[in-house]
């Protein structure tokens, strides 16, 4: 065989390991070589990926699997450890080690002051490692193993600053709420493997099994599995009614919520739907469930998202909602679709990257203030931080010619030719994403200065992520262009009949325009007096006056929305909270019961043995003998 | 059937032999040890007669035809029994190297006895291991039980650990009572103390014995689930293990738990008896039922009430305690490959993560949970080990305590089970809480105690031992799982 990179895939996630285990031996000493180390090791880790991209964009070859060694062999089945190399798990593999890189460029900024910069550095250097792992496993038990590593670095990294409670109880309730996921996702596995011909567990198995219909699952089973496979994609990627772990996690340093907590661990469990999508394509049902899930989120999230004040919560719930899009496009269930929803994540990744980088070249500037009503007027004196900024709102919000305007457009597309409803609820989300965006974008960089600091421009190491990130979320939807296509025969490697649809892509346009205008009406150039009136002072007639129409707005659209925002997140917190705080005191309430029988009586302690058996006797042998 | 005994038959006893003989021994030379000098030689010499032991054990492995049959069953050489037996040395001798650091001379007056005890203990684990007469599983049990009395009861000076091993002594010798009130049904229905003989009896009995049957089964469940500690048979455990010695705990907590096993191992085909030939109903499918149960309940109350605890020892009490609804779980199934592989990564985590709490209490003089505060800055590489034994426990990839537990579901879902499965699944969800509530305390909370932490050297290379080997052995199961099957 000739040299490829593909036979050496397996060595891109060991250069963020060999930067862990040094950081590791490194301890808390030499902060100024861990940054170098990461950032030096994730440099090489994304040539390399580039590399390999490079190999495939040349290649009709379409996959490489190789088992490095077998893990398990029990009677007649074994499962190995090993990696796989096609065009999706390139495409992964480049965003992760893209996306780290810069991340570990900007955190040198961002995390300067910290005095426990290095167990930082070797905290991304594990994650990085452990993301590029799930990505490349060429079995679903792997890809589970590091889907649980990563959710554990995901724990450690929001609790990083572990002085403040609230990161300490973030951390935890990411890690309780991912697990519920994680067991679906588990039991899925299991099933998988008592019912796959020849206990096979690899994707390539699953795919043969399932796309000639060779396997052994009944129908009902096939929607079990992937319901079950779903449940763990709704842990990890936020999606609801598991969402509720993604917006408290922005307790973490800002890096890593761009990083985990946007770009790429949120991201794995679209990733595992479309690894596992011919479990998917095998059921209607849980194909709908699927997409109705995706889009009640990508709705949902959005309008929480109007209704808060934080710049890193409304970003959360951009993303959980932006993640939603992905659920919605693989409900659709056609490749067309599939490759969408894959398109979105990829861009998705770059720009809201950018989002969450910007945001927090702000906080620093800002010295940790996160509400945006006490921000303003940050433009002038940040212009980087501005323009990049605004890039990447416009990419979110899906205007033309930028990245997200063309995987939204895919998206939006195939929901108008396969499932109008998603369609509908994908287009009121367009226009809420902008509402919200541009609320956020005017607040934080136009009118006065609110926040009481002089915001300076962030050092070069922030900002060149900051600007790289920019024209990727500019170009990165250029790969897909409607009508030429490459994307999506590059990624399932089929060419595709496809239509443009230019009513949709003007119609789209024309409704984030219409959001972001609206945000414009209302929050450009506020004042700290003028943000104070809004919130109710109806006094001052003459400015009310020149506030009519804003207030006509107020009343007609944004109240009610603002309201059903503010409703919803009430649910979140009494439903959804609720219903894990009564499992909580059931919980306590069996543990306080078994500790009042701890009463340190030794007679009582025999006479629970006693009890114990003859219940137990009374059961199960007279059952038999009555 | 010859029940004579040969002097040549005395070669296949030599492991039991060896740990004999150095009891004697030793037990003598304690009495002449020097009063100035350390009584860490008895330990050493304890340690070289474990490994004496261990590598005749694994002679006999290696050249084991078959099963080798002594005095009509009551001593037999097998596969699993060796297996059993090399497992009850290995925890054995990790807790004799546990004890050089962790037991001081103003806990434990006699230390020199301490040693001496833990191998009559041993011993009787490994009588259990090697007999299929109840008259010999009984004495090995009970000299497997009188010793841990005694270890329970060294700490002579400590009001609370008197109490408890008090209690456990009354307690267990309740449970005693019942294991051979159970074995009288046996016997008296069977007609032989051979646990095979009574087997074939049993099957050729009218319905009408089959009443008596039931209550066997369930007397010997009782003291079974007592030193199993299983639910609800468990009420002494808390308060045993945080009163003993830790070493003694995570003796009983091992050893004491791996004899069970395998005396219900060699009991459980005794209830093969047909109830209704129409339906291939047999008395066993209840003993499994119940089992199932009794694990569910165990796995339930073990894990939830460790929640609520502040003290380590009770916490791991409770972790001991669903732990034993783990091994109900395989041993129901009858796998005995996924039993000795859950049993050796259950050893591994369980003797580690003691052995870090015995250095931990030592330092801090207590045993509040808060004595892992901020581990991960005083001696941060015990903290990093710490979390791989903890992450073992909790069952998460890439150690063997996964492993174990995912061999364990793969059982419980070939035979149907679901709701086990489901009980389990959750079950051991609700663990992870306590367990990453002390990973949390390690690294997310500064010390409040500033005094340094000093692991003993041994102390240190038994947690390296435990660890290492729980991640190799789940990288490389292989290499385990084909010496269990090796025939």
């Amino acid at each position: 065989m000739d040299f490829t990179i593909s036979t050496y895939a397996w060595i891109i996630p060991l250069f963020p390991f060999v930067s862990f285990l040094i950081l590791l031996v490194l301890g808390r000493q030499m902060k100024g070589i861990a940054s170098t180390i990461s950032i030096f090791a994730m440099l090489l880790a994304t040539v390399s990926a580039l590399l390999l991209l490079g190999e495939t964009l040349k290649n009709e070859a379409q996959s490489y699997t190789s088992s490095v060694f077998n893990w398990l062999d029990i009677g007649d089945f074994s499962i190995s450890f090993g990696y796989e190399v096609n065009n999706v798990n390139v495409l992964m593999l480049v965003i992760v080690t893209v996306v780290s890189l810069l991340v570990n460029v900007f955190s040198k900024g961002y995390m300067a002051d910290d005095e426990r910069m290095t167990v930082f550095y070797s905290y991304i250097s594990l994650f990085t490692f452990s993301m590029l792992m799930l990505v490349i496993s060429d079995n679903i038990l792997q890809l589970y193993i590091f889907w649980e590593l990563v959710g554990l670095c995901s724990f450690l990294l929001i609790g990083f600053w572990y002085q403040k409670k609230e990161a300490k109880a973030a951390a935890k309730k990411a890690f309780i709420v991912t697990r519920i996921g994680d067991i679906g996702l588990f039991i899925a596995v299991i099933l998988l493997f008592w019912y796959m011909p020849e206990h096979m567990l690899s994707f390539t198995a699953i795919h043969n099994a399932f796309e000639t219909n060779a396997h052994g699952f009944s129908d009902g089973m096939v929607t079990l599995v992937a319901l079950l496979i779903f449940v763990g994609a709704v842990g990890k990627s936020g999606q609801f009614p598991l969402h509720t772990w993604l917006p408290d996690a922005m307790e973490g340093p800002t890096p890593i919520s761009a990083l985990i907590h946007a770009a790429t661990m949120v991201a794995a469990g679209v990733f595992l739907v479309a690894k596992t999508y011919d479990i998917f394509l095998a059921s209607e049902t849980a194909l709908l469930i699927v997409g109705t899930v995706g889009a009640f989120t990508a709705l949902f999230a959005a309008l929480i998202a109007i209704a808060q004040n934080d710049i890193k919560r409304i970003l959360a719930y951009s993303t959980v909602s932006q993640l939603g899009y992905m659920m919605l496009a693989l409900g659709l269930g056609t490749m067309a679709a599939y490759s969408a929803a894959m398109l979105h994540l990829f861009t998705h990744a770059f720009f809201k990257a950018l989002l969450f980088l910007g945001a927090g070249s702000i906080i620093y500037a800002l010295h940790h203030e996160q509400n945006i009503l006490k921000m303003g007027g940050i433009g002038k004196s940040m212009k980087v931080t501005t323009w990049t900024f605004a890039i990447g709102t416009l990419a979110l919000a899906g205007i033309f010619p930028l990245s997200g305007f063309w995987s939204k457009d895919a998206i939006l597309a195939q929901a108008y030719e396969h499932q109008p409803v998603f369609f509908a609820a994908a287009l009121i989300g367009v226009f809420l994403t902008a509402f919200y965006m541009s609320r956020l974008f005017f607040l934080v960089f136009t009118g006065d200065n609110r926040s009481g600091h002089t915001p300076k421009e962030s050092p070069w190491v922030m900002t060149l992520p900051l600007i790289i990130l920019a024209v990727l979320a500019v170009c990165a939807g250029w790969v897909a262009i409607p009508g030429i296509g490459t994307f999506n025969e590059w990624l399932v490697g089929e060419t595709m009949e496809e239509k443009i649809h230019w009513s949709i892509l003007i119609i789209s346009n024309v409704v984030a325009l219409l959001g972001i205008g609206l945000g414009y009406k209302m929050f450009r150039n506020k004042t700290a007096s003028s943000l104070h009136e809004q919130s109710g002072n109806g006094l001052q007639t003459v400015l009310a006056r020149k506030f009519y129409i804003d207030e006509l707005y107020d009343l007609i659209v944004v109240k009610p929305v603002r309201g059903l925002g503010a409703f919803l997140q009430l649910w979140d917190e009494f439903i959804v909270g609720g219903l894990v705080k009564g499992s909580i005191t059931t919980t306590r309430q069996i543990g306080k019961m078994g500790m009042r029988l701890q009463s340190g009586q030794m007679q009582v302690y025999a006479l629970i043995s006693v009890i114990g058996m003859l219940i137990l006797l009374l059961i199960f042998a007279g059952r038999r003998l009555i | 059937m010859d029940t004579r005994l040969f002097a040549a038959d005395l070669l296949d006893m030599l492991p039991e032999l060896t740990l004999f003989i150095a009891i004697i021994i030793i037990s003598l030379l304690d009495l002449f040890w020097p009063k100035n000098a350390s009584k860490k030689g008895i330990g050493v010499l304890t340690l070289i007669a474990l490994i004496v032991s261990a590598g005749f054990l694994i002679y006999q492995r290696i050249h084991l035809d078959g099963v080798i049959s002594l005095l009509n069953d009551s001593y037999l050489v097998y596969h699993y029994g060796i297996l059993f037996k090399l497992i009850v040395l290995l925890g054995v001798s990790l807790i004799v190297m546990m004890s050089f650091g962790a037991i001081r001379d103003k806990d434990i007056p006699h230390i020199g006895e301490y040693y001496v005890l833990l191998m009559p203990a041993a011993l009787g684990a490994m009588i259990m291991a090697s007999s299929a007469d109840i008259i010999t599983l009984f004495i090995g049990l009970e000299l497997l039980s009188i010793s841990s009395y005694i270890l329970v009861a060294l700490r002579k000076h400590h009001t609370k650990s008197n109490e408890a091993a008090f209690k456990y002594i009354v307690l267990g010798s309740i449970a005693s009572a019942f294991i051979l009130y159970g074995m009288s049904f046996l016997y008296g229905m069977g007609g032989s103390t051979n646990l095979f003989q009574i087997g074939a009896t049993l099957q050729s009995l009218e319905s009408s014995f089959h009443p008596m049957i039931y209550v066997s089964f369930f007397l010997l469940l009782v003291g079974f689930g007592f030193k199993l500690a299983a639910a609800p048979f468990h009420t002494w455990a808390p308060e045993v293990y945080s009163a003993a010695p830790t070493p003694v705990v995570s003796f009983l907590a091992v050893i004491s738990k791996a004899a069970m096993l395998i005396f219900m191992f060699m009991f459980l085909p005794v209830y093969f008896v047909p109830l209704d030939p129409v339906q291939n109903l047999t008395i066993y499918s209840d003993v499994v039922l119940t089992l199932h149960v009794v694990a569910a309940i165990s796995m339930i109350v073990g894990n939830i009430v460790a929640l609520m605890q502040k003290n380590v020892k009770r916490l791991l009490a409770f972790s001991s305690i669903a732990n034993a609804g783990y091994f109900l779980v395989v041993l129901s199934t009858d796998r005995p490959g996924e039993l000795v592989y859950y049993l050796v990564a259950y050893l591994l985590m369980t003797i580690g993560i003691f052995a870090v709490v015995t250095a931990l209490e030592n330092s801090a003089e207590h045993q509040d949970i808060s004595i892992f505060s901020g581990l991960y800055f005083t001696a941060p590489v015990t903290a990093v080990m710490t979390v791989i034994l903890l992450l073992s426990l909790a069952g998460i990839p890439l150690t063997m305590g996964f492993l174990g537990k995912f061999f364990i579901l793969l059982g419980v879902i070939q035979v149907k089970t679901y709701w086990l499965a489901a009980i389990m699944i959750v079950s051991s969800v609700i663990s992870f809480y306590y367990y990453f509530r002390i990973i949390r305390l390690m690294f997310m909370r500064s010390h409040s105690e500033h005094t340094t932490i000093k692991v003993p050297v041994t102390t240190m290379i038994v947690i390296a031992i435990c660890v290492v080997a729980t991640i190799f052995f789940a990288f490389f199961p292989q290499y385990m799982l084909s010496f269990i099957e090796w025939t």
